[in-house]
């Protein structure tokens, strides 16, 4: 089994069905699976901002790290290794909230509104999800079958 | 349960990690206001297991320099002094927070990738609230998580208790280390710093670093590492089992006229840079 990590503001793809997308410690970023049943092909991308406008020269030299770059980008080479848009199960983790009575430091609901925006806007639909809360998550993603687990605080989900 | 007392913690710090002298004295010089760039260099200079690292260091693939390295001062020369103080600094922790840390669901080298971020973010974020540079706050962001190494050796069975308290009850898990166990990481981590005759600004930053309002005098250094904690925490740099389960406080970023877009620019930067040391400690 081939573990593939997905970094922090990064994104990986794979049609190797023995191997396994996996990424670490989301917390209010985002973490967003894709897979397509037919040909077996696995996508996975780990955001941290909503938008690239904070910072339009990160956002060229790392696009993954903001929703509105990161995620045309997944989708995009996920179809070069001959995904479909249609038949792409889409599943969402992460988003998490400090305890803040305020709500000063509410990036992690901003990021889980920026991905609402942008697949309502291209008519994706999430299968799944498990966000919010104050707890950083593990997402993994089986490229062989398409099983995606949440793993936090020594329990691993399925999702 | 029987719970082990704070004072009988530190009674046994002896047999915990501990800062070499050589990088005690280092830490005490940077964070002298008055103190000048050489000294730092002179405290480095007699010790030569530091020399070789900061040689190795600079003669990484990541600073990509084009001749090789071969004195402190052509480190010096080439890289700066603060830069070179960065480099020990960091190597140093390593050694300290790369171990895993179960008790908080930490991984090999979280703690340590937390702690290195939390210090780059403290001194991006310092650079925007144009606070002098003190030597002090890359140190204290380094070391502000260091009572989790020692709670870690201790806590044991009342770990569970404590993840149950901040899951089911939705406690803060600062508010449910007080309640089990009777004290907090940052004030074993404060009495670790104070028992190294760490400055006083650093053993501060340390103690209140989840609760800057509980600071005696309100204290920048304090302030600039919450944020930067908040920060990193949010990112999930190195997090463990406590996750978001801490309050962070918005008032320290008013005071400041901080918005949440700075923060998110910091963010974005820090993680850069700590990949980049993150990188360069692992080619080797």
């Amino acid at each position: 089994m081939a573990n593939v990590v997905v970094d922090i503001a990064d994104l990986a793809v794979s049609a190797d069905p023995a191997a396994t997308l996996i990424t670490y410690s989301l917390g209010s970023c985002i973490g967003v699976a894709v897979w397509d049943p037919v040909v077996r092909v696995g996508g996975m991308l780990h955001y941290m901002l909503p938008e690239s406008q904070l910072s339009p020269e990160k956002a060229r030299s790392s696009p993954a790290m903001f929703c509105d770059t990161g995620v045309p980008r997944l989708f995009r080479a996920a179809y070069e290794l001959g995904a479909v848009k249609s038949r792409l199960v889409v599943k969402v983790a992460g988003g998490s909230q400090l305890l803040d009575d305020n709500g000063t430091f509410n990036i992690g609901k901003r990021n889980y509104l920026a991905l609402r925006k942008i697949f309502w806007k291209n008519g994706v639909m999430i299968a799944a999800e498990n966000v919010g809360g104050s707890i950083s998550r593990t997402l993994k993603l089986d490229v062989g079958t398409g099983a995606v687990t949440i793993r936090s605080r020594n329990e691993e989900v399925p999702l | 349960m029987s719970t082990i007392q704070l004072d009988q913690i530190i009674e046994r710090v002896g047999t915990l990690p501990h800062l070499p002298s050589t990088i005690l004295h280092l830490v005490n010089v940077v964070s002298d206001p008055r103190a000048r760039l050489e000294q730092i260099v002179e405290a480095i200079r007699y010790d030569q297991a530091l020399t070789a690292e900061v040689l190795k260091l600079c003669n990484s693939a990541y600073f990509g320099l084009a001749r090789r390295v071969e004195s402190l001062d052509d480190a010096v020369c080439l890289l700066g002094t603060v830069r070179v103080f960065q480099l020990v600094m960091a190597a140093h922790a390593r050694a300290m927070l790369s171990r895993p840390q179960e008790g908080y669901g930490l991984p090999a080298g979280a703690l340590w990738a937390h702690s290195v971020g939390v210090a780059v973010a403290a001194q991006l974020l310092a650079r925007r609230v144009r606070l002098p540079q003190f030597g002090s706050l890359f140190t204290a962001g380094l070391l502000h998580d260091t009572g989790k190494i020692v709670l870690n050796e201790f806590v044991g069975e009342q770990y569970a208790e404590i993840v149950r308290r901040v899951t089911e009850d939705g406690a803060s898990f600062l508010d449910a280390e007080q309640q089990v166990l009777g004290y907090t990481h940052p004030e074993v981590g404060a009495r670790l710093a104070a028992s190294w005759s760490l400055p006083d600004s650093i053993v501060h930053c340390i103690r209140y670093h989840h609760d800057p309002g509980a600071c005696p005098q309100a204290e920048p250094l304090v302030d600039v590492i919450h944020l930067a904690d908040a920060v990193c925490i949010l990112l999930g740099v190195g997090a463990g089992d406590d996750g978001l389960a801490y309050r962070a406080q918005g008032a320290v970023m008013k005071r400041y006229n901080l918005t949440e877009a700075d923060l998110e620019v910091i963010g974005a930067e820090a993680i850069g840079e700590l990949r980049s040391v993150q990188a360069m400690f692992t080619e080797r």
